[in-house]
């Protein structure tokens, strides 16, 4: 039986709230003390070795290999010229996008992301939350230097192996340049957010040095950024002045620490809680996830009024139940999102033009532009699969409703092939490609967002799941099991973006333009029709595949049974 | 009369939905308030806004005269949520520890073994509280919030997920703090709790609908939406 009086609180008198400062800190330090040690304990110090060691064999291993790709005669002295004067502002639009992720990310509560548990019982505790918020925004800020910096070092490096200037030369410049850029974004996290910047301003202040810096590079006008992009040229030559971008990053930095104590807890709790979340959603793989938590961390929530409403229903089939739900889910795509949609399908224009005009590893850009498309515009679809139980309880079969759920957006996407196609033809530079351009946009995005659709489904959950199977793959297999995983839907929008490599042959042979967009395109639209039928037919596939095998191994049985063994 | 907890003009909008209205409050010290309303009316982002973790949209909220969130209202004020959050790698009793420790008190030990009688957790001391089921990662939190010292107590839906044993054990631990001088504003949904309360406050759609008396209103028809 408690004590009554044992049990009640006592209220805080002057000595003990006089003295509490320090106590409070050094319990917090003792914790975290405490708190490594255990982690220290739980490491299995043979498995830590072991991913050490895959990580140095691959890792090291692939930089050799394309350090070791990268041919080593020196550029000839017209490119080394036009490097010295292009590539500082080029160099200098990262660091301009640093600055604006940096600004974005601290208005929406960046750049630390503390423990849940920690908000609460150490945020809430009367300890100095300066000191408190120290050591993990050092921590944050360290991290990312160190990976700007090796970064630069190692693109530094491989510069050097084609301009003038030592080896040792070009990564130290690199690794100068790549941790000026990560100080650029973590002082800008620090400042937005300890300065409270709102949201909208943050993204003002970032887009107009963006565009002040994009116009550097494409008029040759002094740019913001223009100083740290030539940090990354320092193994080759150096300009004093270009420490200035250096020292004012590192003042961000120290403001934005010396200023913690600004920090809004509202922030730091929704962030604390999505960063937890989406760490795990990364670890195990799991794209749809990563995908809701990176909208929540942007505050990015669908509309509460759409954009229009439908008008009553002409029809009460269940075609037309589908299709009115997805333009219901489409008419409240936030403007973010679409303003985001319309950028990545000028961008897959852009890519294409590139590819059509030479650089065939353009594909490869624009097929994941390309496949993001299709994880963003089939939103209605994804909605399908996170609600499997809705899904089972209709009396339709899955792959029926599913194929269904692919009409709306794909009519959806004709605005954005708008875009993409005047994004090609500007990027060509000419009005040859108009015609071309407006027959092969719809089809290629359709084709590059095959490969969301493909992933989306995959990953829906599994009604004859084949749990028991996987737990089977030997570890030499799960890798690559893994990775094929992760590749396939990008393989299946590269095949459905690709067909663009025709219309380069049909340049270079001076073959019909027009003819090869026809050509391609019916390629694209291919893929996407491949991809629709096997949304239709994949659950029923499955089903067949598992009769037959079951039927297979009772046979099996039956025939050892016989045989006595 | 000391006033443990008051609002000026203080409202929350999320985007363009009002959470709650601008709203002025004075609760004196001892006082032993209900908040009550129907969901989504507002008393969650009230007391959050009052413990620091929202950032109000206009308006201010004060603890024992100091600004929501400083350090001196972080010293007065302890903040028992609906959704208890633990470290995944401290058992219960750690907890108890450090935040007794992170608040200045050194022999809490003997707290600490009657709040865990008192809630009938003495058995679970040495396990690590995110293991627990719902019911019993509230009681955690419960111990949790009332082992440091404290002026006020925001207490926000502490009887979802407790057997009878635990919201006794509860109502026995809020009793307690009363009688020793604290102030406690305890937002629920449990009408038969208000009956126990000096005041009630009601909040419909973002805005206090009723202050006064629980004796003096039908609580039922006050939780209903409009």
């Amino acid at each position: 039986m408690t004590d009554a009086t044992d049990a009640t609180p006592a209220t805080p008198d002057a000595t003990a709230v006089a003295t509490l400062a320090d106590p409070a800190y050094a319990a917090l330090r003792r914790l975290r003390r405490t708190r490594q040690l255990h982690r220290l304990g739980n490491i299995e110090w043979f498995d830590a070795a072991y991913r050490v060691y895959l990580l140095g064999l691959f890792g090291g291993g692939s930089i050799l290999w394309i350090s070791s790709s990268v041919k080593d005669a020196n550029v000839s002295a017209a490119t080394a010229d036009s490097i010295a004067a292009h590539a500082p502002a080029v160099l200098g639009l990262v660091a301009a996008m640093a600055l604006l992720a940096g600004l974005r990310g601290g208005a929406q509560g960046g750049p630390i992301a503390l423990e849940a548990a920690d908000v609460v019982h150490v945020m809430l505790s009367p300890v100095d939350r300066r000191r408190a918020l120290l050591r993990p925004a050092v921590q944050r800020a360290r991290g990312a230097v160190f990976a700007g910096a090796t970064t630069g070092a190692i693109v530094g490096q491989l510069a050097g192996r084609r301009l003038p200037g030592s080896l040792l030369a070009w990564a130290s410049g690199g690794a100068l340049y790549g941790g000026t850029v990560a100080a650029i974004w973590a002082g800008a996290a620090l400042l937005a957010h300890t300065r409270r910047l709102p949201r909208w301003l943050a993204t003002a202040t970032g887009l107009a040095v963006f565009g002040w810096q994009a116009a550097a590079v494409a008029w040759h006008v002094p740019g913001p950024g223009t100083a740290c992009g030539s940090l990354g040229l320092w193994g080759w030559r150096q300009h004093p002045v270009d420490l200035v971008p250096v020292a004012v990053a590192l003042a961000a930095v120290v403001v934005g620490l010396t200023q913690l104590q600004r920090i809004s807890l509202e922030a730091l709790a929704r962030r604390s809680a999505l960063v937890a979340q989406l760490r795990f959603a990364v670890t195990m793989q799991d794209l749809r996830t990563v995908i809701l938590l990176r909208r929540q961390l942007n505050q990015e929530s669908t509309r509460r009024h759409p954009w229009r409403r439908l008008g009553p229903a002409r029809s009460s089939t269940f075609t037309s139940g589908v299709w009115r739900r997805g333009w219901h889910g489409l008419l409240r795509f936030p403007l973010t999102r679409l303003v985001r949609l319309a950028a990545v399908a000028a961008g897959i224009g852009v890519l294409q033009a590139a590819a059509v005009r030479g650089t065939t590893p353009a594909v490869i850009g624009s097929a994941l532009l390309g496949f993001l498309l299709g994880l963003e515009i089939y939103e209605p679809l994804s909605q399908e699969v996170d609600q499997p139980d809705y899904t089972d309880g209709l009396p339709v079969e899955r792959g029926e409703l599913m194929v269904r759920h692919l009409a709306a957006p794909t009519v959806a996407l004709v605005p954005f092939a708008i875009v993409a196609a005047t994004a090609a033809v500007l990027t060509m530079g000419s009005t040859d490609a108009i015609v071309p351009a407006a027959i092969l946009a719809l089809p290629t995005l359709l084709g590059g967002a095959a490969g969301g659709v493909y992933s989306i489904v995959r990953d829906a959950p599994d009604p004859f799941s084949s749990a028991k199977q996987e737990v089977f793959i030997p570890p030499e297999m799960a890798g690559f099991t893994t990775t094929l995983r992760l590749l396939l839907p990008i393989v299946v929008s590269a095949l459905g973006t690709c067909s663009v490599l025709l219309m380069r042959s049909a340049v270079r042979n001076g073959g019909s333009l027009a003819g090869a967009a026809l050509r391609g395109a019916i390629g694209s639209l291919l893929v996407a029709a491949l991809v629709a039928y096997w949304t239709k037919v994949r659950d029923r596939v499955r089903i067949k595949v598992r009769a037959f095998m079951q039927e297979g191994r009772a046979q099996t049985s039956a025939k050892h049974a016989r045989s006595g063994t | 009369m000391t006033i443990a907890f008051s609002t000026h003009r203080l409202g929350k909008d999320y985007g363009d939905r009002p959470a709650l209205e601008p709203l002025d409050l004075e609760v004196p010290q001892g006082q032993h308030v209900a908040l009550v309303g129907h969901n989504g009316s507002g008393k969650t982002t009230l007391l959050r806004m009052a413990a620091g973790l929202l950032d109000p949209s206009v308006g201010e909220a004060r603890i024992v005269g100091h600004v929501s969130g400083s350090r001196e209202a972080r010293r007065a004020l302890s903040w028992l949520s609906d959704t208890p959050t633990f470290y995944d790698d401290l058992s219960l009793w750690e907890h108890l520890e450090f935040v007794s420790r992170v608040h200045g008190v050194e022999a809490w030990e003997a707290r600490a073994e009657s709040l865990l009688a008192t809630l009938h957790l003495t058995t679970r001391r040495d396990d690590i509280p995110t293991t627990f089921s719902r019911g019993l990662r509230q009681k955690a939190a419960i111990a949790i919030a009332l082992i440091r010292p404290f002026q006020l107590l925001l207490v926000d839906e502490p009887f979802v997920g407790l057997d009878q044993p635990g919201k006794e054990a509860l109502l026995q631990l809020l009793d307690d703090a009363a009688a020793g001088g604290a102030t406690l504003v305890v937002a629920t949904h449990e009408l038969a709790f208000v009956g126990r309360v000096q005041r009630l406050l009601a909040l419909r759609d973002g805005a206090l609908v009723y202050d006064g008396s629980p004796a003096d209103v039908d609580v039922h028809a006050l939780v209903l939406p409009a």
